[in-house]
Parts: structure tokens; sequence; C-alpha cells
């Protein structure tokens, strides 16, 4: 019996040893029990929610320091919840107007600021009329200008030409609601209020140098830089938690529950988000339980496979969609990536892509399966068009292009009168330096295309942030791969910047095509969510047969944290990790 | 940290004294032979050197441009040694045995440009700084403090930053970088001899003062210039390491050792369960950069115990 | 010896102009839309960028916006960096503690291992301890730092969980950033036992292990091998010979006589070394989240913030200044023959 236990004890002294003091295994106990630890990759750019647009600051701000009026339910983007405002308006409920430019959201009472003073719906408004009026270039205020106002900005050419009283008149107070009047009925504006309806006081924001909400002073405040408002990097919102630090040097952001949160305080105590940039650092720090969350790559998934007291969520659908761009008019100037500029079989001519055979000879010859297993190990789905999976109107019947060699050749021999095939051609694509997926994806366009013709010749080139910059905006560009990631998760975010002539991406690649336009219009002003399926069911057919760009993947999110951590959920609008129902043990 | 080694190696150079009934090249060989250390980095570096020459042979390019390294699929699991990839494949099945053979070109390729240019740069501007004096010496000594006041990673990566990523903007960047120290040395050079009897005596027999420069000081100052850039080129491939790290070197499937390290970067801890699983992503690459610039510091070492007259008699 | 001091001291402000002005003459390369780069974050924000060149005037022509920001300097402001989202001076501030405690550990190291090892070398030629001391650290100086770095962070962090990546611990940056704690020089260590508090003291040492080992092994690798041809100089010169047969000691010759001349090359590179560490904080400090300088000052570059770029090349040029003078003033102390100069 004793040579047993003696025998037993040295065998589990040796297997400690052997294991190395290093790795927590699932068993171990729970590091810090009442404080959160994420690491992510990016610093956020700003904690004010009227400027901040990038999913880095997203992920602090909101849901976790400052609300909206509704938000969802959990992850079902399609049912909503009230926050703010304690019901949510419908067309029954009577509180969206028959003609859909007026809703009427009723505000909860006894909601405290995390300064302890008491939100009113004059702080709702301020809120909104902020939003909309600071319009910082390259901001988010295009959000509820567009439905509110009818314009996506406050200023032409540096000229204001919007009115305080034209933003005065469409959110108003009455009684304890308040009110949103629309320029032209909007199918999809809930769903910019969920994401988008952030509230602050006034008096905070007065006090500290930020407008007081009158006509007299706003032009003033339009516009800011970076720096110039208290609210980049001080938060006074409604939610469960609130900011301790902001610390840059750390690269870090504390925040601390609130115990004034209108529902039962968070469980958590304290949360920190720091911005770690390397990989293998974050994933050493999750393995050790100095992390409870880190932000993983796909193509690093393997690395974090099997570690022991870890759980990997697979599986989560994202709004994100990846698409190869077609140039229509590439400026030749100056412009190294079309070579002789000429169709002599050493260039592209500057129209090259407007020939929708030449569309349709990429659109099969790109090898979209291999595209997905190689890039993005297997977890992504090929998308018919812009209006992806997971939005109203996706179109699970719709046609999808294939890698169809065959196919591919028959539309490069029609190109250009026939001429293409035999004389071939020669051009550069691009993407973004440090994006892996993007990497793939050109290698594999550039295989595919050579592999038709001797003749086609495809280089790659990947090229800086700030280069990419400047080729956007002399429209150098010529095939090229860039995303969009949802703002609100309504198909108009996604149809319009796609296929509407004063979209986003159609203006850079001189695309336009007046039917798309008129169905755009009509996606987006019928609040009939039938109509509108049956609308976009037309935009995914005419994406597809006319080729603007090829819609390549939309990745299949997935989230790594130690398996002590609960409530977790997944919402694919969040920028973030929605802390509030979480807990450790 | 070329600043650093070109300090200690700025000897005056003396003249020499030969012994009799042995002529200078014996005498280098012998010495050179005498030191273990000093054959081992010159078997290394022509090593590299035939690797580098016969890259097309040893492994076969595939692509329209040879630097490119092929890759077989583009899955992003790195993949074992194995009879197809005799040293594995990176993330992204670039395949290593190719691009360590073509790297070594690569690193020649570099090293050398860089050094030609900056020598270049150093002949012109040391010439006329040393030679003439005056206010050019003046204003190339302020230039040069200029430049060596930048640290010198940041000012390669503001260069590249601005230049824009490729291998041709990373060479500048390094050569804005390296410059100042051979123009100095240069400078050294120009003006001791400038000052020497044999000079003076040409400049007064009406020799147009190119022709002195070329005849007399420029054979004058290989030796040290020899030491320097030998002792320089491991730094400036370690340089160009660290560019390709920071993402500003060569593009990603370029051959180039430094890229393949950056390309491995992610994957050295290995799985949660064994964290050596990919360790040849990094250590091929590794020791190639390693015995490459191992090679030249020896090499650079010997040249100047061989060149350097003040450590004669201490072999 | 004062005047002399002063009139180095007067080199700062031109070579701060020189630095800044060759920083802004890089900017020709760039167009106004690469500048504007700093800004947009997303391509969501690409139609804003005309609005943005016009609103930071990045259009303008270079000599203007260098004008404009030595008037601004003048004023003691050196502008706003969006890369570390606050004032050029904050950060600067904020960053620079961090790494001067890594140089500072990292120098003493490299000056009292490498002179030490590079000496015995010398004195020591060609038996066991020179050949393994030369090996080493010409290795040394053949392994790029980034390979060291992550291969250390992998065996001791990764395998072993003894020293973590970054500058501190949760509790001890929870405690620094609580009330009771009083930053007295920005060294965490020193600020850690002036506070009485051993527990950071270990915390901030433990973190400072790696990066430290990773950011001397070069370094100290290059000043072995260059204290020992300088010792090895001296060894031969006259006036030592004349000491040994004078029947001295050879401890007495080494220490008394030898290396005190043997220190002149080294002090130079001494100063030289200091800077060249505040340039190689670089790479350590990416490796190892390390909250330094370094890699704020590469990721400036990376993103083009110029006034973030100028304000760090201005603190590095002005510290080339500064240990030049020191190491000029050590030349002074242990060369009698300079004093009298």
């Amino acid at each position: 019996m004793k040579n047993r236990a003696l025998a037993l004890t040295l065998a589990l002294l040796v297997g400690v040893l052997a294991i190395g003091t290093g790795a927590r295994g699932a068993g171990a106990p729970v590091k810090n029990p009442d404080t959160f630890v994420s690491l992510v990759y990016g610093d956020p750019e700003s904690l004010d929610p009227a400027y901040a647009y990038d999913t880095a600051s997203e992920g602090i701000i909101y849901p976790n320091v400052y609300e909206t009026l509704i938000g969802y339910d959990g992850s079902v983007l399609s049912r909503y919840q009230p926050v703010l405002a304690t019901q949510v308006p419908t067309l029954t409920n009577g509180l969206i107007s028959k003609d859909g430019l007026t809703y009427t959201f009723p505000i909860r009472k006894g909601v405290h600021f995390q300064d302890g003073s008491v939100m009113t719906p004059e702080d709702v408004r301020y809120s909104m009329l902020r939003f909309m009026l600071q319009d910082r270039d390259g901001g988010p205020s295009w959000l509820l200008l567009t439905p509110l106002l009818g314009t996506d900005s406050t200023r032409s050419k540096e000229k204001i030409v919007v009115t305080y009283a034209q933003a005065a008149r469409s959110v108003t107070v009455q009684g304890d609601t308040v009110v949103f009047h629309l320029n032209h009925p909007y199918g999809a504006f809930l769903s910019i209020v969920a994401a988008w309806t952030f509230v602050l006081p006034k008096a905070w924001a007065a006090a500290h140098g930020d407008w007081d909400g009158t006509e007299a002073s706003w032009q003033k405040f339009n516009n800011p830089k970076l720096q110039d408002r208290y609210e980049f990097d001080h938060m006074n919102g409604t939610g469960p938690f609130k900011l301790q630090q902001w610390d840059r040097q750390a690269k870090e952001i504390i925040l601390v529950r609130n115990d004034q949160y209108w529902r039962k305080p968070a469980r958590l105590a304290r949360v920190i988000i720091r911005n770690v940039a390397e990989f293998t650092n974050r994933r050493l720090q999750l393995q050790q339980g100095d992390a409870d969350a880190i932000a993983v790559d796909r193509p690093d998934q393997s690395k974090v496979e099997g570690m022991a007291g870890v759980t990997i969520h697979d599986g989560l659908p994202t709004l994100v969609v990846q698409v190869l761009h077609f140039n229509f008019k590439i400026d030749p100037n100056g412009n190294p990536d079309i070579g002789s500029g000429k169709l002599d079989g050493n260039g592209i001519p500057p129209d090259f892509f407007s020939d929708v055979h030449v569309r349709r000879g990429f659109a099969y010859a790109f090898d979209y399966a291999a595209y997905i297993r190689d890039g993005y190990r297997g977890k992504a789905d090929e998308p018919n068009g812009p209006i992806i999976n997971g939005l109203l109107g996706y179109d699970p019947t719709a046609p999808k292009y294939t890698h169809d060699p065959a196919k591919a050749a028959a539309e490069f021999k029609e190109a250009w009168g026939g001429k293409l095939w035999d004389t071939g051609f020669k051009f550069t694509t691009t993407y973004n330096t440090g994006n892996v997926s993007r990497q793939v994806g050109a290698a594999i366009l550039k295989d595919s295309i050579e592999a038709l013709n001797p003749k086609f010749k495809v280089d790659v080139r990947n090229m800086q942030w700030s280069t990419f910059l400047q080729n956007t905006n002399t429209h150098k560009g010529t095939l090229y791969a860039l995303g969009w990631v949802v703002d609100y998760p309504d198909p108009d975010d996604f149809a319009q910047p796609f296929l509407a002539s004063n979209g986003d991406y159609p203006k850079r690649n001189s695309y336009s095509n007046p039917q798309a336009d008129t169905l755009v219009k009509q996606g987006a002003e019928t609040t009939d969510p039938a109509k509108r399926v049956a609308i976009y069911k037309q935009l995914t057919k005419l994406a597809y047969n006319d080729v603007p760009g090829l819609y390549v993947a939309q990745p299949v999110g997935f989230a790594v944290m130690r398996s002590w951590v609960h409530g977790w959920y997944y919402n694919a609008v969040y920028g973030g990790i929605d802390y509030y129902p979480i807990y450790k043990e | 940290m070329s600043a650093v080694q070109s300090h200690a190696a700025a000897p005056a150079v003396a003249v020499r004294r030969k012994p009799v009934g042995e002529t200078g090249w014996h005498r280098t060989l012998r010495r050179f032979r005498s030191s273990p250390l000093s054959v081992v980095g010159a078997v290394i570096v022509v090593f590299f050197m035939i690797v580098a020459l016969l890259a097309p042979l040893l492994a076969h390019p595939t692509q329209r441009n040879p630097y490119m390294i092929p890759h077989s699929g583009y899955s992003s699991d790195p993949r074992p040694p194995s009879p197809e990839h005799p040293f594995g494949t990176t993330e992204e099945q670039f395949d290593l045995f190719y691009g360590v053979v073509w790297g070594a070109r690569t690193a020649f390729l570099v090293a050398l440009s860089v050094v030609a240019t900056a020598v270049t740069v150093a002949l012109l501007l040391g010439s006329v700084s040393g030679f003439y004096g005056g206010p050019a010496d003046e204003a190339v000594m302020r230039i040069t403090d200029i430049f060596l006041a930048f640290p010198g990673l940041i000012l390669t990566v503001v260069i590249v930053a601005v230049l824009g990523q490729s291998v041709r903007n990373a060479v500048i960047a390094i050569a804005a970088v390296e410059w100042p120290t051979y123009t100095r040395l240069l400078r050294g050079e120009f003006l001791r001899v400038r000052d020497m009897e044999y000079v003076q005596a040409a400049r007064a027999l009406g020799s147009g003062d190119v022709r002195i420069i070329a005849r007399h000081v420029i054979p004058n100052t290989i030796y040290p210039m020899l030491i320097l850039a030998s002792l320089n080129m491991g730094g400036i491939v370690i340089t160009f390491a660290a560019l390709s790290f920071l993402g500003l070197g060569a593009p990603p499937g370029y051959a180039d050792w430094g890229q393949l390290i950056s390309l491995s970067h992610n994957w050295i801890a290995g799985t949660a369960g064994d964290p050596f699983t990919y360790w040849y992503t990094l250590i091929v690459p590794g020791l190639a950069i390693f015995l490459f610039v191992l090679g030249w510091n020896l090499l650079g070492d010997a040249f100047r115990d061989i060149f350097d007259p003040r450590l004669q008699g201490s072999r | 010896m004062t005047t002399f001091i002063l009139r180095r001291l007067l080199l700062l402000p031109l070579v701060a102009v020189g630095v800044s002005a060759l920083i802004f003459l890089l900017l020709q390369f760039l167009t106004p839309a690469m500048r504007a780069s700093l800004y947009i974050h997303d391509p969501k924000q690409l139609n804003a960028l005309p609005d943005l060149i016009r609103k930071y005037h990045l259009d303008q022509p270079v000599y203007v916006q260098y004008w404009a920001w030595l008037i601004q300097v003048a004023h003691g402001d050196l502008g706003w960096s969006e890369t570390a989202r606050e004032p050029v001076a904050a950060a600067i501030r904020g960053y620079f503690p961090a790494t001067l405690e890594l140089a500072i550990y990292s120098f003493g190291w490299i000056l009292v291992f490498g002179i030490w090892l590079g000496t015995q070398s010398a004195v020591h030629k060609d038996r066991f301890l020179d050949q393994v001391s030369r090996f080493t650290s010409i290795s040394g100086a053949s392994l790029p730092t980034f390979v060291w770095g992550l291969l250390l962070l992998m065996i001791f962090y990764g395998h072993f969980g003894w020293f973590p990546p970054g500058r501190l611990s949760l509790s001890g940056d929870l405690y620094v950033r609580g009330g009771a704690f009083h930053p007295y020089t920005g060294l965490m260590t020193i600020d850690a036992l002036l506070n009485g508090n051993l527990g950071l003291f270990w915390d901030a040492a433990k973190h400072l292990v790696l990066p430290v080992a990773t950011l001397t092994y070069y370094l100290t690798a290059v000043l072995v091998r260059i204290t020992r041809s300088s010792m090895l100089e001296t060894l031969r010169t006259d006036y030592v010979r004349t000491a040994r047969a004078k029947g001295l000691g050879e401890h007495v010759v080494v220490d008394k006589h030898a290396r005190r001349n043997a220190l002149i090359p080294v002090i130079t590179l001494g100063s030289l070394l200091f800077v060249g560490l505040l340039s190689g904080v670089v790479i350590t400090e990416t490796v190892f989240n390390y909250p330094g300088i370094g890699q704020w000052g590469v990721n400036a570059s990376q993103q083009l913030d110029i006034p973030a770029v100028t304000g760090f090349a201005l603190i590095f040029a002005g510290l080339l200044v500064i240990s030049n003078l020191f190491a000029d003033v050590m030349y002074a102390i242990v060369d009698p023959r300079i004093r009298l100069q």
C-alpha cells in the first residue's frame, strides 16, 4: 500500500515536471476572476461616438459604455429589444407612421449617465443632433444625415450647406418621447437606430467645451479634428461599464463596472482591452491564462487549436464580404500596373474591364473553392452577389459563378471583338500589404488566368495602405481587392455601396447602371419587407449578369477564449464583445 | 551598428616592410591560413558565392521572375521537410529550399548594391571633402552629421515608408544610412594622402587633380574600404532582414532570407501541444543568415588582422 | 571646460534644424493622398480623401509646411501625433522613460560584461577563454535581433512561463494606476523601490529580463571584439612593455596602465553604443510589446505620422549631441593629454 502511494506520488511529480511550469490546463484555477482581459490588435481612433467609425473604437463604445434606443436580441439581428426606449416602433403599434416618415420612441425613465445625472429626452435629441452636425470628414454622421436630412454631408466643398432648422425639425421631443421625421421613407431606419443612436448628456458635453445645443454655435463645432473634443478620450454614457482610463502608452483601455446601471449591474468588475500587435504574444498570454480572449486571424487557427483550457467558437456568420473590383476607367497617367496601356499583349487599355465578356471571363476563371480552402481554411462561403447571407433579401437559390476554365475561355474569346484571345494582355493586380487572404486571392487569380492562355499575364503587387490610398484617389487600380463591413444589418447597406452609381465603389470604379440605381432607390424606400425581398432578388440577378466585381468570400468568424469565460455571445454588428453578461468561473 | 564597427575598422595604414624572400601575396596567404577562424570565414563566403552563382541549376525557376518562389498550393500551414521540399515549406507553401538558394543571390545583390552605392557616394563626396577641404569639407561633414544623428533603422523605415515597399527602395534606404561612414573613412584617407610628399610632388609637377586621385589616392584607400565593406556585408543583410520583418523589405513570396523569417514569425511558437512543430520555418532561413553574416564577419576580421600593420607581431 | 561644453551644446539647435529639414525633404516624395492615409482607417472613409487633404493642409508646398512646423516648434508645440492619439510631446514623455529604463540596464550590462570579457580575451589571447569569447562574440554579431528575441520568448515565456512580454503584469499595472503609487523617475524598477514596493520591483525586473537579453546580445558581441582589439593594440605599446620590463605584475600593468588607454576608443564606442541601443530597441520593443519609443517610432514611420517622426528624430539627435559631449568630457578625464588641448 505504501509502495503504491509512493509510486503514485512519484509518477505525479514526474508528470508535473514533464509538463513544464508553463501551460495552464483545463482544470487550472481562474486567473483574476473579476477582471476580463481582452487582447486585440488595432488602437481605437476615438471614444467619441459621433467621431468613431472604426471597429476598434466601436468595440469599446457599444454596447459597453454607450447605449442606443433599441438593441439586438442577442445574436439575432432581425429582432429588436427596447433599450433606452421603452418600446420598439412598428407599424402595428403605430409608433411608425403609415407613410414611413415618422418614428416615435418613448424614452425610458430613471436612467442615469455614468456621472450620475438623469437621462432626459432632451439628452437623446441633443445626442442625435450632435451626431449629425459634428459631421467630421470620414465619419459616421452620414448614417443619420441620409435618412433624416436626405443628404450625406453637412458640407459641400468646405461650405456648410445644411441649416440648423433642417436638423432641428428632423428630431423633436414630444413629452416623454423623441420623434424622428425622415426625409424619405427608409425601410432600414430601425437598423440604423439600433447601431448608431448613442446617447450622451448635453450638460456634461457643454460643460466640457462641446456644443451647447443651440442654433447660434453649432457651426463652430462642425468638422473637428480628432483632438478637439473632450469626448475623444472621456466617456459618459448609460452603459454597464464606464471608462476608467485610456492609457495610450500601454495601448490599453480599462473599463470598470457601472453600479448605477439601469439594469442589474454587470458581473465583471473590470474589463481591460489591450492592443498587442504580435500574434505570438497574444497567443502565449492566452496559453498562460493572462488573457481571457484574444483576436486570432483565420490563418493562425492551427496554432490555437488543441490548446488546453481554451474554447474556440467557430462557424460564426459575419456580415462581411470580400470583393475583387474591376476598375472600368483606369487612369493611365504614370500607372505602373497597366503595362503598355494598349491592347497589344503587353498591357491593358484604360477601359479594359468595361467589356462584360472580359469580366465574365475573370468570373469563370477564378478558383473560388481554392480561395476559400486556402485563404480561409475552408471557413467562408462564396456569396452570389452583394446581398449576402444574413441580410433580408438574400436569395439562396441565386446562381453563382464557379471555376469553369472552358466557359472562361469562351468568354475571353468573345471579348474585344474576338481580338483578345489572340492578342493577349498583361496587367498587375494589387492588394494591401499584410492581408494574407488577399495575398492568396491574388496568387490564385494569377495562376487561374495564366493557365488559360500563355498570352495572358497577370503580375501581383502588394502595397502599403498609403500607396493604396494614393491609387484609389487617382483611379489607378486595375483589379483590386477590397471588402465591406456592415454598418447596419440591412441590404441597403450593401446594395448601395456596390451597385448604385453614387455608391462608394461604383464612384471609384466608374461603374454606372441606371437599372441598378432605380432598384436600389426602390429597395431603400419601401417599408414592406416582402416587396423589399423581391427587389433585392432582382438586384442580385443584376449583379450576376453585369459582374461589376467578383464576390469571392463571405468569411465565417471564429472567437477564441479561455474555457472559464461564460455568457459570451456572438453578434455580427458589434465591433467587440458585449461584456455585460460575461462572468468567469 | 556599422557606424560602431567602422570606427574600429578605420585604421591608418602605414607603409609596410617586406621581409626578404617572400612576396606580399605569399605573406598574406600565410597569415590567412594561420588563423583557423579566417579560413572558416573564407570557406563560408565562397560556399555562398557558389550557391548564388549556381542558383538556377540548384533550384530551377518556374515563374517569369526567378526571384519569386514557386508554391505548390496556397494552404497556410507550413509543411515539414519532405522529398519534394527538402527544407520544408513556409506559410502559403513557398519552398524553403528554393528560397534559401535564391536568397543567397538576393543577399549578395542587396549587400553589394548597398556597398556599391555607398562607395560611389563616398568617392564623390569624400574626395571633394578630403582633397579640397575648406567650405566643401565643412558642408559634407555637417551633412554626414545629420544623417548619423538619425538612428539607422528609423531612417531606413521612414525612407521605405515614403518611397514604397520594394527591394530597390530598401537598398536605397540602407545605402542612405551607410554612406556617411564610407564617406568619412574615405575623407580621412584622402586627408592623409593629400599631405604626403609624393602627392605634393605630383601636384607641383602640374598633374591634374583627378589623375592624382585616381592613380595615387584611391589605390591606397582600398584596404580600409575592403575591411569596412566586408564587415558591413553582414550588417546590411541583417538590416534588410529586419526591414522585411517589419513588412518593409522584400515582398511576400520573394526569395529573401529575411522575408522567409518574416513568414515564419507567427509559427515559431508552434502549436498548442508542441512549441517546436514548425522549427524549420525559422531555423532554416535563420541559419542561412547566421552563416552568411558569420562568414563575412570572420572574413572582415581576417582582412583587418592582415592589413592592419599595428597588429603585426601580435599573431 | 565650461566654454567647451557650452559651445558643443550650441550644436543642438543646428542639428535639430538639419534633421527636421531632412525629414521634410523626404516629404517631397509623398503625394497629399499618401499623407492622408494617416487619417483613413477603413475603405469606407476613402470618399473623404479630398476633404481630409484640405482640412490638414496636406497639399501645401513642402517649404510652407516646414515653415509652419518651425513656427509651431518655436512656440513649444511639437504638434499632434495621430498614431499616438496624443500630443507629440506627451507621447515622447510617456514612451521615453520605458525605453530609457531598458537602455540603461542594457548599457550597463554591455559595458561591464563587454569590457571585462574583451579585456580578459586580450590578456589571455588565443587561449581557451579567448577562442570561446571570440567565437560567441562573432556569432552574436551574426544573429538578427528579432530571431533571437522570438526564440527567447518562445522558450522562456511560452514553455517556462517565467518572463512575460510587456512592461508590467496585470496586477502591477493596476497598482501603478491606482492612487497609492507615486512616479518619481518614470523608471519602473527605481520607482518601485522608492515607493517601497518590492513586489512591483520584481515584477518590473521580470519583464525586463528578455528584452535586455535580446538587446544586449548583439551589442555585447560588438563591444567584446572592439575592446579586445583595442586592448591588444595597447598591450603592444612601448609604455606597457616598459611597465612589464620594470617587473610590475601583469595585473597592475593591465589595470593601471593598459586599460585606461584602451578605454579611449571604447569611450567613443560607448556614446555611439548608447545611441545604437536606442536604435536597436525598435525591434526589441516590437517583439516584446514593450511600450517604448522605438515601437512608437516605427509605427509612426510606417503610417507616415510626420509630426511624430520629426519629434522622435529630434529627440534622438539631441541625445546624440549630448552623448558625444559626454564622451568628450570622459576623454578629458581619462586622458590628461586631451585636457591640455
